[in-house]
């Protein structure tokens, strides 16, 4: 090892060397979403909206799929970075009501790169990449939402009418869904 | 705390010392180099060495204890928990009667009872109610903890004290860290020199991941107990909000009853057996099955790096040790390697000179960044965290939203944008794989002081 | 006791520890240390023998005394302390020393469930060994000096049923499947929603007819790419089980079989040769011998615990149904063949409960006993130590600071002083022709080198309280593990040296 230095030379009360390091300084959790952020790379169909620019950790994402089921709606799902990323992956939860399989109607959204696939080299563009992706091929196989998981398996015509529906706001069996398709 | 404070004269002289002084005051063949055998080794341990333990728990405990008995005289600890009656079958230094009562303060009211030439000085406190002044006393920091966010709050801080003097760091600004934890039969303990070996950071994923199951299992096809408790946490909890719709505590016995009633109905539902209420205790609060024994072996693995560091008889141990005695005891020790790209340890903070911050503005540094050799940059993104300690945004370009809200500071000088000599900036760009640390430094200021 | 820690031995193993008796014989940091990790967890009782008094240089390393007990019995003050962490566990003491109970009263030692040594002399060590083999009570005896410390396990014989081993291999029978099991996995349509059982069944078989012979599951690498290729093939795109089906493959097959130490078990004369004051595992052990040759085609009983596995729920429950209720039939079975045997052997048939039986049944397969070695033999010329220092490789080696330790034991005895108490100088050379008489003494022709033997003198006889929290923290678990009849235990000797946080486990 490195011989270093040694403790007994050092004096410690009262000791305060110049403007030292009295600066604040970003947390690791920080500096990983600035990195995050920074190099964010979205598809077309995708933006974010930071609320306040200040404020990395708790942002907006929004999805307007450009084909697919989901063509010409508007979902947006909401960021919450903990301060133990990336050892731990950011809550995301939809905050648009969609007729989907893999989305339940409390905005639960079951990806697996979100809980049990999550490591830390991962970065907020997989996420991205992966909600995207969940429109343009919603999984039956991984239901969050049974009703509309077995619809898409039996009859996809049926839930092509579904998706539309709900997306131009109308009831699909018994809940309301609001209009997400803005022109 | 009433206990007297020890007199370091006598205690000095005491024969309780006789043992440890064959150590610190005798040559041998396998002392570090530079250590130096005299009676001022256990002098400075007694008089002058200052060492923070954080975590007055199970490791905690065991540390304060290891680090009074092998001569430390001046120890200080940072709980802010208090005593719950599940600690007590390891956390030794606690009684029945001091359930409710704070971790720090009864560990040290126990330890300067027990050992008089020892004075533990609690505070009941969280690590992030102190600043750098606080922890840049102390000469060593060991940690018994069970929180990863805990553990990377105070790795930060330690890096954040470094000083560096022509790009290099200023060796009395470091201190150690020694850190351990265990999980059941199992525990690790290291030894960290910010700056110069391995940091929390750069070897993140040592910490077993949280077990999370898919979410569509819990929702879905539930096999496993832990499937249907995960459920009524992650769904069941929200949809129904009991108890006028507080969030959920694991603390509280009406909360885990709630749950463990709710899981037993979904268990059922599904013919799952296996439901009990230790295991929904577990599963909402994440026990980590803790045994005293493992405790006491991380803890004096982590007490003898603190000893080693201190007196320097021995070299520190490089620098990670895995111990497990499930099947008979094994221990591996190994350097785990510093990461060139960890974003906490790796990036020296860099002088970026200023000519005059009441003319330079934002856009100028930008524009340095950019075409400067030394960078290079191609679209970065600046933050600084305020003297309150807020984050602030300067300019990210890359999305939309913030460069919207961000673009007005390009035109404003540093001295507008409230930025002070000595600010640090951090920086990021799609050409580093590091965040760069900048350092503003004022020319303007240094004529002024002349 | 608050909540110890069931989760890891269970409610069962935490009822032996509630009622064992141990012996904490001579009083020092790394022996109060010890009785520290057994106390909290809440062991049954405790009982300190020590026959001196409390001195001033005692209090430096030992949280269990302290100044009020100066000129008082040492085994009291240490009891006191120590019982004060927990006033579930009943302590006792008795103000004598190990030699003088030896010497007096030695059936003292007799009724403990284990006894708890550190740092005695050759002779004291010697003969609490003797006495302790003779009277079958398990001896823990710790070393701590300066940077290094020992513990070293004597037991006569240590049955585990639980060893709880890390990387449990599930046992599935999939290549052997048993009746009902057959049934289901043949009457059940595979789907993308079934566990990757029934897939891997469904395609092990197809690659079973592919065989020339009647090989029932693949061996090597070749015939494991050959089956998964077969599931590879017919799965289509986002079929998780069929995945995890192909993952499988690696560790599916091979289980069930009698391991070497179950066979060990088996031949073992304890198990050929029951009587009616055989230890109930052999009576579990004949018995489930019996199930396994006679009744079993050479199986152990079915562990009947499945991984979990992507499935929907009904599916499977219902495999996991098959799978317990036949590892109930089989423990019964066993359990029936105990009855047999306590009946045949006049022993009161409720002696062994169901649940021992299926505890034992579902840890079938890494069942395990201990035989152990007596201290005292190692001091004999035909004892195990040579092959350990074959070609004079105690250079440089852990092993050196154990015969280095047991000089420095005789050098207590020879000498009357503790070496290098006063003067290093002169005590490494004594030490030195201490270490190489005992060495050629037992045929060796290896030497210690001076710098270790420096190192033990530079310490006179200090004992660092880390290295003996270290040591104590090991050796509590050690006895956790031999009370509670779980986890498997060091066999035998465990050497630490927290200069370079260096360790190893010999067999002497």
């Amino acid at each position: 090892m490195i011989r270093l230095f040694s403790l007994k030379q050092q004096m410690k009360e009262g000791e305060q060397k110049g403007s030292g390091g009295q600066q604040k300084k970003a947390s690791a959790a920080q500096l990983r979403i600035q990195k995050d952020i920074s190099e964010l790379n979205l598809p077309k169909t995708c933006v974010t909206e930071f609320p306040d620019a200040d404020d990395l950790l708790n942002f907006k994402l929004i999805i307007s799929p450009d084909e697919g089921f989901y063509k010409d709606g508007r979902f947006v799902f909401n960021f919450r970075v903990g301060s133990n990323y990336p050892h731990e992956p950011p809550k995301v939860k939809c905050a648009t009501l969609v007729y989907h399989p893999n989305i339940d109607l409390e905005g639960n959204v079951c990806l697996n790169i979100l809980r049990e696939d999550w490591n830390p080299v991962l970065t907020i563009n997989s996420i991205v990449y992966g909600l995207q992706f969940l429109f343009l091929e919603p999984n039956p196989e991984d239901p969050l939402n049974k009703e509309a998981a077995d619809v898409l398996q039996s009859n996809r015509r049926q839930f092509e009418y579904n998706v539309k529906k709900a997306m131009r706001g109308g009831y699909v069996g018994e809940t309301y869904f609001e209009c997400c398709m803005p022109k | 705390m009433s206990v007297a404070s020890p007199n370091p004269a006598l205690a000095l002289q005491s024969k309780r010392w006789n043992g440890l002084r064959h150590l610190l005051e005798r040559e041998g063949p396998f002392c570090k180099g530079d250590f130096s055998p005299s009676p001022d080794n256990l002098e400075f341990l007694q008089t002058k060495c200052k060492v923070l333990v954080i975590g007055a728990g199970g490791l905690g405990c065991e540390l304060l204890k290891d680090l009074a008995l092998v001569g430390f005289g001046d120890l200080h600890v940072i709980d802010m928990d208090t005593i719950e009656l599940s600690n007590l079958n390891r956390q030794f230094l606690f009684r029945r009667s001091d359930i409710g009562a704070s971790k720090a303060e009864c560990a040290a009211r126990f330890i300067n009872g027990r050992v008089p030439t020892c004075r533990v000085t609690p505070h009941f406190k969280r690590i992030q109610d102190f600043d750098e002044t606080f922890y840049s006393q102390f000469h060593l920091i060991v940690c018994g903890l069970d929180s990863i966010v805990a553990r990377r709050w105070i790795n930060g801080m330690l890096l954040s004290m470094l000083r560096y003097e022509d790009g290099s760091i200023d060796v009395s600004s470091i201190v150690p860290m020694i850190d351990g934890g265990t999980e059941g039969f199992k525990g690790n303990a290291r030894v960290i020199l910010p700056g110069f070996t391995a940091c929390i950071e750069c070897t993140l994923d040592l910490f077993p991941p949280q077990v999370n199951y898919p979410l569509c299992t819990i929702a879905n096809t539930p096999r496993l107990p832990e499937h249907c408790i995960e459920y009524v946490k992650l769904i069941q909890w929200d949809k129904e909000s009991p108890f006028n719709s507080v969030p959920l505590d694991g603390d509280d016995p009406q909360h885990i009853g709630w749950i463990y009633e709710r899981s037993l109905e979904r268990a059922s539902e599904f013919n799952i057996t296996g439901i009990t209420y230790r295991l929904v205790q577990g599963v909402i609060k994440h026990i980590i099955p803790a045994v005293a024994s493992t405790n006491a072996v991380i803890a004096a693995a982590c007490a003898l790096e603190v000893f080693k560091l201190a007196t320097s008889c021995y070299d520190s141990m490089a620098n990670y040790l895995n111990f497990n005695d499930l099947d008979g005891i094994y221990t591996y020790t190994y350097e785990a390697e510093k990461s060139e790209t960890c974003l906490a340890c790796s990036n020296t903070p860099q002088l970026l000179p200023i000519e005059d911050p009441n003319t330079t503005t934002l856009e100028d540094v930008i524009k340095l960044l950019c075409e400067s050799a030394k960078y290079q940059l191609k679209s970065p993104a600046l933050t600084t965290v305020t003297k309150e300690g807020k984050q602030k945004t300067l300019y990210l370009g890359t999305v939309k939203s913030i460069e919207q809200a961000t673009r007005k500071n390009l035109t404003q000088s540093l001295g507008e944008l409230g930025l002070e000599d000595g600010q640090q900036l951090t920086v990021t760009d799609i050409t580093s794989p590091t965040a760069i640390t900048l350092q503003l430094k004022y020319q303007a200021n240094e004529v002024e002081m002349i | 006791m608050s909540s110890p820690a069931p989760k890891l031995w269970g409610e069962h193993g935490q009822m032996l520890l509630e009622s064992a008796n141990i012996c904490l014989a001579n009083v020092t940091a790394v022996g109060c240390e010890t009785a520290k990790g057994l106390v909290l967890p809440g062991i049954g009782g405790f009982t300190v023998a020590d026959g001196s008094t409390v001195k001033e240089e005692d209090l430096g390393n030992n949280f269990f005394l302290d100044a009020s007990y100066i000129g008082k019995s040492k085994a009291l003050a240490c009891m006191q302390l120590l019982q004060e962490l927990n006033p579930d566990v009943n302590g006792d003491y008795v103000d004598e020393s190990v030699d003088y109970i030896l010497a007096n009263r030695s059936n003292f030692f007799d009724n403990f469930d284990l006894v708890i040594a550190s740092n005695l002399n050759e002779q004291t060590l010697i003969s609490l060994s003797n006495r302790l083999w003779e009277s079958n009570v398990p001896l823990l005896y710790c070393r701590s000096l300066g940077m290094l410390g020992t513990i070293r396990l004597q037991i006569k014989e240590h049955c585990i049923v639980e060893a709880h081993p890390d990387n449990r291999q599930f046992d599935l029978r999939l290549e052997h499947p048993f009746e009902t099991l057959r049934e289901h996995l043949e009457s059940t349509e595979v789907t993308s929603k079934v566990p990757w059982l029934l897939v891997l069944y469904k395609y092990l078989k197809v690659w079973q007819k592919q065989q020339d012979g009647d090989q029932k599951a693949p061996k090597n690498y070749k015939e494991k790419l050959a089956l998964k290729e077969l599931i590879e093939k017919e799965m289509k795109a986002d079929e998780e089980n069929h995945e995890e089906a192909i993952k499988a493959v690696n560790t599916a097959f091979g289980a069930g079989r009698v391991s070497s130490d179950l066979k060990a078990i088996f031949n073992d004369d304890a198990c050929e040769q029951l009587n009616k004051k055989s230890n109930p595992f052999w009576i579990m052990a004949k018995a489930l011998k019996h199930f396994v040759t006679e009744e079993n085609n050479g199986y152990v009983p079915l562990p009947g615990v499945l991984p979990d596995m992507t499935a929907n729920t009904e599916s499977y429950i219902a495999l996991q149904h098959v799978y317990r209720q036949q590892a109930l039939h089989d423990a019964d079975q066993v359990y029936h063949k105990c009855q047999d045997y306590l009946k045949q052997l006049s022993l009161p048939v409720d002696s062994i409960d169901e649940r021992s039986v299926r505890l034992l049944c579902r840890e079938a397969a890494g069942l395990a006993v201990i035989r152990g070695t007596r201290i005292a033999d190692e001091y004999e010329k035909s004892c195990r130590l040579q092959p350990l220092v074959e070609d004079n490789e105690l250079q440089g080696t852990l092993t050196a600071y154990n015969f280095a330790l047991r000089a420095y034991e005789r050098f207590l005895c020879e000498c009357g002083n503790i070496p290098g108490e006063c003067t290093v100088e002169q005590d490494i050379g004594r030490l030195k022709s201490i270490a190489s008489k005992m060495l050629n003494d037992l045929g060796m022709h290896a030497t210690i080198s001076n710098d270790v033997l420096h190192e033990i003198c530079r310490f006179g006889g200090a004992e660092l309280h880390a290295v003996s929290a270290f040591i104590g923290g090991c050796a509590a678990q050690e006895v956790i593990k031999i009370i509670t009849k779980q986890y498997k235990p060091i066999d035998n000797t465990f050497i630490y040296n927290a200069v370079t946080t260096e360790s190893v486990t010999l067999k002497l």
